[in-house]
């Protein structure tokens, strides 16, 4: 049995490594600020912690959700300076002030994300680099509030209300404390729905949108997460300091920083941005002390090396390399022979083919009578060119409706119409007596219960097999061990359980092909578009696709599907329609469409009669 | 009025001109690797030291410095994708982002450990020198500067348009694998692109350097600018680098005068900012 699955349990046992190892890394956390006598030391350790906060909050964005961003220093400035005039201005308890700015840097981040995240991933970093310059800018010339470069000096008045203590041990504890919480809420993200939603959506966001999720929604909830913490820290910043200028806080380098120690700790993961800021933070402070006395900059040109070096040669970063032994040294550990979770190990009975359900939809509305999906005049242009014509068609309710027709016919065309990537020009289109032409995004369309696969597959590669099932489970069962048990039901269904822990980058066309299949079935659609699945296969392979096609139609799934491998056409649909240049030519049974003197001539040819 | 109103767009076409020959090559990068070269301003940083060093130690007028220069950092940009980009060209973005932004970390700071903050300039003895017409007054360096910089862009739209490797980086802008079954060597080509792109760029320092000063992050300064051009001109239309970068130089010019000096960067990010969110493919890219 495979410990992976079973390691979510409520009640743990404390002698199994699994539970005191970690344990004992935070109890050595919390001694090591007062270890060292020199201020010096404590002061390293303390921004250890305050750079590993800061890096576990840029990964959220840029590690776990991929959006580079070069701006996060603009919300740690925001953090810094709202605190700090609050405090001089009104006298405002930088305590309430950390939350005033965290607000304010919250409200510029939904302002700077939402037209950003449309952005291609290079444009994203640009645009995010601009929006902290016009900050800096801002700070730099609105003297009457900001004192321009001057900076603002807070006066030292140690008490606990004002967020200034004599000595450094204070200030160690509080970001100790910011940094475990900036863990944890790490880790709550990375084994939850939403951290699935954002490394899914980071793999490929059309695939992940077509499984139900809102990558918007996914996008800007990170963010306010990360910038929350960012500006957090920035408060801290500046009461330990109790100077802030433009340059110091609103500063480029800043944020190239924290994705510095990210890439070279390993981007998002948990405990990367720390195991980065744990290296490069002494690192910086020795060569800071070392070769800052030769020449200012020094340092920086060995950072770039190494970032550089880093991400050419060694992109996952040390954590990645840390897993592989970090599973050994636990075995090895006293205690490791106990279970570790009481309570057994519980696995789910085997399934069969047969036997599994796992596609099947809510028991369809009684009412209904009429065709479950209709399409009327649907009509697209691209420039001049029609891709779709005036093209209407019903399928009706547990049918399978095959679309064939020519390269170019506008096949990919409805199907990207049907599921919210396009907006049709004119046209109607309903599902389940509901009107839908115009809904989009395409998440939206899947919750209708519309699932659909893509021509060319779209796996999210560095998510095993079962973890990009999960994806789709996840857009019906909210619990990552529902969602868990539901993806296994459908990986066996579609058989792919052995391959389950791989990469789903190691996958074979085939089996790609399969789990392209296997992700959309596991939203639990009543309607299901397979855009050419047995395309590229062998005979063998399409054999055994064709078999999970009729067992899935068996369950009552109704099915829309593009294929040019007429075999596999002709023997599954109980209907076709043919498409010829974006308009329809023929509707039939496949007998029918097989004997249809149009069809033959523009798309199957004289010898498909012989 | 009309005379300052007219001195205001002479000004500001003549700056537009370097904004674009330093832009173009941002895009030709663009294009073509597509990637986003976030050292591109430290090139230039780099080409202005070196048109400096050349006139400073061996006497080298800057114009004639160009013929040095754009060799040298066509080849500085040909080992720039072939030692760093190359083996990234297929990883994912932020990869590639961080790969120039540490290039351009190592370039600023070695530029400042070596020639220290010092701001250094050429004293020529044009670089005063202004032509005056009916109240006009144009720098004279200045104009030779757009001048160049045309004449570059020009020379460069044309090798693209005539010769077989500009038909074939051309090809591989639009489509990299029909290019490949056109038998176009890609990554030679990526190369070639690259180099071109920083040659123009070495090329912008040279003849900045008799207007301008030379220190170690003047190519923070530019590069925003470029970035700013890039994204109003549209990032893969040469000519809307060109249209952009006068454009932008005219904003400059006019918010300087009607505004404030200081605040001709904030109007550019305000550009930058209705672009992205009206027309995020640029005024002249496509979608």
């Amino acid at each position: 049995m495979d410990m992976s699955l079973n390691v979510m349990k409520s009640s743990w046992n404390p002698f199994h490594p699994r539970f005191y190892f970690p344990l004992a890394l935070v109890v050595f956390l919390f001694i090591l600020p007062i270890l060292p006598q020199k201020t010096y030391y404590q002061d390293l350790i303390l921004m250890i912690f305050f750079w590993g906060t800061l890096a576990a909050a840029w990964n959220l964005v840029g590690g776990f959700a991929g959006q580079i961003s070069l701006g996060h220093t603009a919300f740690f400035g925001i953090g810094a300076y709202t605190s700090t005039l609050l405090w001089l201005e009104f006298g405002l308890s930088p305590w309430l002030g950390m939350f005033a700015g965290a607000g304010l840097a919250i409200l510029v981040a939904i302002g700077i994300g939402v037209p950003c995240f449309r952005l291609r991933s290079h444009f994203f970093a640009l645009a995010t680099i601009a929006f902290a310059e016009v900050l800096r800018y801002v700070a730099s010339y609105w003297r009457g509030l900001t004192q321009g470069g001057v900076g603002l000096l807070i006066p030292f008045r140690p008490a606990l209300g004002s967020f200034m203590f004599h000595g450094k041990l204070p200030y160690a504890y509080i970001a100790l404390g910011l940094m475990l919480l900036i863990i944890l809420v790490s880790a709550i993200i990375r084994n939850s729905r939403f951290g699935f939603y954002l490394v899914s959506l980071r793999e490929d966001q059309d695939a992940a949108e077509t499984l139900g999720v809102n990558t918007s929604r996914c996008k800007l909830i990170a963010l306010i997460i990360s910038v929350f913490f960012t500006a957090v820290v920035g408060t801290f910043y500046a009461q330990y300091l109790l100077f802030i200028d433009p340059d110091s806080v609103f500063s480029l380098p800043f944020s190239i920083e924290l994705a510095l120690l990210t890439i070279i700790g390993g981007l998002g993961t948990v405990i990367g941005p720390i195991i980065g800021s744990f290296i490069l933070t002494p690192l910086d402070v020795l060569l800071r002390g070392w070769l800052g006395g030769i020449s200012a900059g020094l340092n920086f040109i060995v950072y770039g090396i190494v970032l550089v070096v880093a991400v050419i040669y060694f992109p996952r970063g040390i954590a990645g390399w840390l897993k592989t032994w970090y599973e050994p040294l636990l075995n090895r550990l006293p205690g490791s022979k106990l279970a570790f979770a009481p309570g057994g190990t519980a696995s789910s009975p085997p399934y069969t083919t047969r036997a599994t359900n796992p596609g099947n939809p809510d028991p369809p509305d009684e009412q209904i009578t009429a065709p479950l999906f209709k399409a009327q005049s649907l009509t697209k242009y691209f420039g001049g060119l029609a891709a779709v014509k005036d093209v209407s068609f019903e399928i009706n309710q547990g049918e399978i409706l095959g679309l064939i027709g020519p390269n170019g016919a506008g096949k990919t065309t409805i199907f990207n119409a049907i599921t919210g990537f396009l907006s049709p020009d004119s046209g109607r289109i309903e599902f389940r007596g509901k009107e839908i032409t115009d809904l989009k995004p395409p998440h939206k369309v899947c919750l209708t219960h519309i699932g659909r696969t893509f021509q060319l597959v779209k796996p999210f590669n560095n998510m095993t097999v079962l973890e990009n099932v999960m994806v789709g489970t996840f857009s019906r069962v909210r619990g990552a061990k529902g969602a868990r048990e539901e993806a296994i039901k459908v990986l066996d269904f579609i058989g792919l359980l052995k391959q389950r822990d791989s990469l789903a980058s190691s996958l074979t066309i085939a089996d790609r092909k399969r789990l392209e299949l296997g992700r959309a079935l596991a939203t639990k659609p009543e309607l299901l578009l397979l855009d050419e699945v047995v395309a590229g296969l062998n005979p063998r392979e399409t054999e055994e696709i064709i078999k999970i096609i009729r067992a899935i139609s068996q369950q009552g799934i109704t099915l829309f599907i593009i294929e040019h491998v007429m075999k596999a056409i002709m023997t599954l649909s109980h209907r076709i329609i043919v498409l010829h240049h974006g308009e329809m030519i023929a509707e039939g049974t496949p007998e029918e469409i097989s004997r249809d003197k149009r069809v033959i001539d523009a798309y199957l040819g004289e010898e498909y009669l012989a | 009025m009309v005379a300052t109103l007219v001195q205001l767009i002479i000004n500001g076409l003549l700056l537009g001109g370097i904004y674009a020959l330093i832009s173009i090559g941002l895009t030709l990068i663009f294009g073509v690797v597509e990637i986003i070269n976030f050292a591109h301003g430290e090139f230039l940083m780099l080409s202005m030291y070196a048109s400096f060093w050349l006139f400073q130690l061996y006497g080298v007028d800057p114009y004639l410095s160009l013929f040095m220069v754009i060799p040298a950092f066509f080849v500085i940009g040909w080992a720039t994708q072939r030692i760093i980009i190359q083996p990234i060209i297929h990883a994912p973005p932020l990869n590639q982002i961080f790969a120039t932004v540490g290039v351009s970390m190592v370039l600023q700071n070695a530029a400042l450990f070596f020639w220290k903050a010092d701001y250094r300039t050429v004293r020529t003895a044009y670089s005063t020198l202004s032509l005056k017409t009916g109240g006009l007054m144009i720098s004279f360096p200045r104009l030779v500067a757009f001048v160049l910089a045309l004449l570059i862009i020009a020379a460069l739209l044309i090798f693209l348009k005539q010769t077989y490797t500009g038909k074939a980086i051309r090809a591989l802008a639009q489509e990299k694998r029909a290019a490949m079954l056109m038998g176009i060597d890609i990554y030679r080509m990526y190369r070639i692109a690259f180099g071109i792109g920083i040659a123009c760029v070495g090329a912008a320092g040279a003849i900045l350097i008799p207007i301008y000063y030379a220190f170690p992050t003047v190519g923070a300064l530019f590069v925003l600018i470029a970035f700013v051009v890039v994204i109003l001109g549209g990032y893969n239309s040469l000519v809307g680098a060109l249209i952009g970068g006068l454009i932008i130089g005219l904003v400059e010019a006019f918010s300087g005068f009607f505004l404030s000096p200081h605040l001709k960067e904030a109007v550019y990010f305000v550009i930058f900012i209705f672009i992205l969110l009206l027309r995020p493919v640029g005024l002249f890219g496509r979608a």
